[in-house]
């Protein structure tokens, strides 16, 4: 599975989401509040072995800023 | 961290946690790891204030009781660590909630509970709940700190 699959899966199993998860937003749907935020933060480092900056947390508002934010670990997300 | 004096009485439950009479379902903290596991005790005498509705003529402890005396003490382990001490506290979820048998008045519920993860003011972990050793109930949770939720969301919707 590539790291931008093991992401998308991250989303639709954080939210229970079954839409297309990359257009997905903080607080657009129900499930991406401040709890279902630090879940889905949790489940990013335990896939990725990472440790984000409190910034980096604060700032991960959508999928795709999540995309550029996950680039400064390394962690090349390259869509198929 | 201050050493914490076991065992812990009300008095120190109190200070530790915000649920009062009559939602308050801890009488003492025998045992305690701050950040890893609590061991503690509720006795159910027939004062309690549900037996007489629950039931009349068959009084034992409401499940959401015994799910709230579960996660009473689960929060114990962390509400033990100094920052997080006498905070609030929100139920996220509820798992493998589990009821093996009736608890009357006059027994005495020991739970055990374990934290497994604590990361962000998000707890996740367990507790069993014995009586005479046996076990009566059993459940995993997710706790969060709102107050702690706080600092780490994004500033606004995009």
């Amino acid at each position: 599975m590539s790291n931008f699959d093991k992401y998308k899966e991250i989303f639709g199993s954080a939210f229970q989401y079954e839409g297309d998860v990359t257009k997905l937003k903080y607080q657009e749907i129900p499930d991406w509040d401040s709890v279902g935020h630090m879940q889905l933060i949790a489940l990013i480092e335990d896939a990725f072995d990472i440790e984000m900056d409190i910034d980096d947390i604060i700032d991960l508002s959508s999928f795709d800023k999540g995309v550029e934010i996950l680039s400064k670990y390394s962690i090349a997300l390259d869509r198929a | 961290m201050k050493n914490i004096l076991l065992p812990m009485d009300i008095k120190g439950i109190k200070q530790h946690q915000q649920n009062r009479y009559p939602l308050l379902f801890v009488d003492q903290i025998t045992n305690l790891i701050p950040g890893e596991s609590a061991t503690g005790v509720k006795n159910f005498s027939y004062n309690e204030w549900f037996f007489p509705a629950h039931f009349e003529d068959d009084p034992n402890v409401p499940g959401f009781i015994q799910m709230e005396t579960l996660v009473q003490v689960f929060i114990m382990t962390f509400l033990s660590i100094d920052e997080f001490k006498g905070e609030k506290t929100n139920f996220v979820k509820a798992d493998k909630v589990v009821f093996k048998r009736k608890i009357i008045p006059g027994e005495k519920l020991v739970v055990e509970a374990k934290l497994d993860s604590f990361r962000r003011g998000v707890a996740i972990g367990s507790a069993v709940g014995r009586v005479s050793d046996e076990e009566a109930c059993s459940a995993s949770f997710v706790i969060a700190v709102p107050s702690y939720l706080e600092r780490f969301k994004p500033k606004q919707k995009l």
